[in-house]
């Protein structure tokens, strides 16, 4: 079962292999380099890549992207796909408790030089209309059970027409336009209902942020020019999730799976793992709750974004239309998915688990957007809060190595503790400050765990996705405010 | 696994004899344990209602300082669970969930019954002010990561891993 020391074998550039061993269904994959891989061999992270690879039905193997980390059950950075027609499995830990957290940019035609001096004017109303944190109530007032209904099956499109908030566009830029139709009301509990009540536009604590920057630089000019990134211009980072009723449903889930586990005989090495086939009551039942949350976690960040968006308009005494605000795209990163892949010639449905991990979808893929469709899916990469964001594109072969998956952030290095320890008498503030970023946060510890020593370095994370093909990067992003939950 | 962050202070309560008297605090005492993604908790109690009850005071602990979340909500919890380890993943989820959807913080926790299967209890603390109570972590949910119950020479000592 699980076991530290793994012999890892280099199978590319940056491409590493745990054989199949014991148990195991599958190798296990990892993309790293040197440099990472010191880190990554620290942590058990190796240990819970081949724990995944036990699980039944998986599908060629179970993968880390480089900004691995251990998580709980499965690591974060993994992915693994599953075939349901052959007794494949979905695990609610191989998504995690903030099913569809991901992440939504907006470009602007504002320039960094026009805002410079009034980002710390921009971060503070941000904070004062985008709620945030412990005991914050949902923007957009208390719901009714029959309009959380709505958001639980329409996600963000219930948002744009029932509330006005947003456009027609705003769900064309959206990983599967903000909605899942697996979902199913009634298989979220009467808890997960109440818990999603109030906080529709609600950012969250955490690593859960809201970020002013601007394009640093530009890489590949024909895809920013389709996905509208021009050097200099101001952009604004959105990071959130399905909040209380996410985490419910992930909980509730995994109740039921550890009884199915044992129903269906399911042996494994870690009791967070607990799953059931794709195709069986509990299977679909997780799958349908799932994308109820999924769909409210678009309906959130959809609120949050035109908030955000209202709140800079405001403050520099113009309209929203007039600062070129729109989205440029919405994509998840803890979330399983049907979608069709060739495996060994032959296209197959796959269960695809991402945890921490992000779609990478290539050009021409009917998946993308039409304004993209010929350079290929934006691809979302945030950096901590003090150095860089990335803006990548998908590939082609992210379709045949990584089920068009690839990392999603920088990855943490230090665990929160040791984070807390190192930023022990510093004015965090100021040296972020220093940095040219403005920081504010509501959570006191929330600063010293976020700081950017804490994570890995996000150039170095992207850098190892480019040269294994999987993803390229088409803009590098630097921060100038951030509003931390 | 390093154990780092030593907590201060806690009101002399019988059952914990771990704990220091000082001040006004009702700090519970755990050690802060090291996960790279997420935040966990290792205590040791005389007996198992106290290891529950010590668990519940650190992750509340963990999101705002318990000294200043006093006792004017009230509530009762029951829950049941396949085994201890479910119990206990029950019993924090729950609590969790009250602090949501009731919009309170949670300070004192009396296990009044606690078997392999049923655990019943009373818990107080009060509604959540921004103003007068420090915002630390916001916790998602206790998680089967790494969890460990056990009993030795005649301690029991727990460790829970939160996802944050």
């Amino acid at each position: 079962m699980a076991q530290t020391g793994h012999d890892l074998r280099q199978v590319g550039d940056c491409l590493w292999e745990i054989p199949k061993a014991g148990a195991m269904r599958v190798p296990g994959r990892i993309y790293a380099d040197e440099r990472l891989l010191v880190h990554i061999r620290e942590e058990k992270a190796l240990d819970q890549v081949a724990n995944v690879a036990h699980l039944p039905g998986i599908v060629s193997w179970s993968l880390a992207m480089p900004d691995i980390h251990w998580g709980y059950g499965f690591p974060i950075g993994g992915v693994a796909a599953t075939d349901p027609s052959q007794g494949g499995v979905v695990s609610p830990g191989g998504v995690g408790y903030d099913i569809n957290c991901g992440v939504r940019l907006v470009t602007s035609r504002m320039t960094r030089d026009e805002v410079a001096t009034r980002v710390p004017d921009l971060i503070r109303a941000l904070f004062r209309d985008v709620p945030c944190g412990l005991g914050s109530h949902g923007a957009i007032g208390k719901l009714s059970r029959k309009d959380l209904e709505g958001v639980m099956t329409e996600g963000a499109a219930w948002v744009v027409t029932k509330k006005g908030l947003g456009t027609e566009t705003d769900l064309e830029h959206t990983e599967e336009r903000g909605r899942m139709r697996l979902a199913d009301p009634e298989a979220v509990s009467q808890r997960a209902v109440e818990r999603g009540l109030d906080q529709v536009g609600t950012l969250g604590s955490g690593n859960h942020f809201l970020e002013i920057g601007y394009v640093e630089s530009v890489f590949d000019e024909k895809a920013a020019a389709a996905f509208g990134l021009r050097e200099g211009e101001v952009t604004v980072l959105i990071h959130s999730g399905s909040r209380g009723l996410g985490y419910q449903v992930c909980d509730d889930s995994l109740e039921v799976m550890q009884r199915a586990a044992t129903k269906y005989g399911i042996a494994l090495p870690d009791r967070q793992l607990a799953c059931a086939p794709v195709e069986s009551q509990e299977g679909g039942r997780y799958l349908a709750g799932m994308a109820c949350a999924a769909n409210y976690a678009w309906a959130n960040r959809q609120v949050i974004m035109v908030l955000a968006m209202r709140a800079i308009a405001a403050t520099l005494g113009t309209g929203v239309e007039k600062l070129g605000l729109r989205l440029l795209y919405d994509v998840c990163h803890n979330i399983a998915k049907l979608e069709r892949h060739a495996v060994g010639g032959a296209e197959r449905v796959l269960c695809v688990h991402r945890k921490g991990a992000t779609r990478a979808f290539p050009a021409g893929h009917p998946e993308v957007p039409s304004a993209f469709r010929s350079v290929g899916q934006p691809v979302l990469v945030p950096g901590d809060m003090g150095r860089e964001s990335y803006v990548c594109v998908g590939t082609e072969s992210a379709m045949k190595a990584t089920f068009g998956s690839t990392c999603h952030g920088a990855g943490r290095m230090l665990s929160r503790a040791k984070a807390k320890q190192a930023s022990a008498g510093r004015r965090l503030d100021e040296e972020l400050a220093r940095m040219g970023v403005f920081v504010m946060a509501e959570g006191k510890g929330t600063l010293a765990e976020e700081m950017p020593y804490a994570y890995k370095d996000v150039a170095v994370v992207v850098d190892v996705m480019e040269k294994a093909g999987i993803a390229r990067r088409v803009a590098r992003l630097k921060p100038l405010g951030v509003m931390k939950g | 696994m390093a154990a780092v962050a030593a907590v201060e202070a806690e009101e002399p309560v019988e059952r914990r004899p771990d704990v220091i008297e000082g001040a006004m605090g009702k700090r519970p005492s755990y050690r802060e344990i090291e996960h790279t993604a997420d935040v966990g908790v290792e205590l040791s109690a005389p007996d198992l209602r106290s290891a529950f009850e010590g668990a519940a005071a650190a992750m509340f602990d963990l999101m705002s300082d318990l000294d200043r979340v006093g006792e004017t909500w009230r509530g009762r919890v029951r829950v049941t669970g396949m085994d201890l380890e479910n119990l206990l993943i029950r019993w924090l989820a729950e609590l969790l969930f009250l602090s949501e959807s009731e919009g309170v913080l949670l300070s004192r926790f009396t296990v009044d019954l606690l078997d392999g299967h049923t655990l019943d209890a009373a818990v107080a603390g009060e509604k959540f002010d921004r103003a007068k109570h420090a915002v630390r972590v916001e916790i998602k949910a206790p998680t089967y990561h790494g969890l460990r119950i056990e009993e030795v020479g005649g301690e029991w000592s727990v460790r829970v891993i939160f996802d944050t």
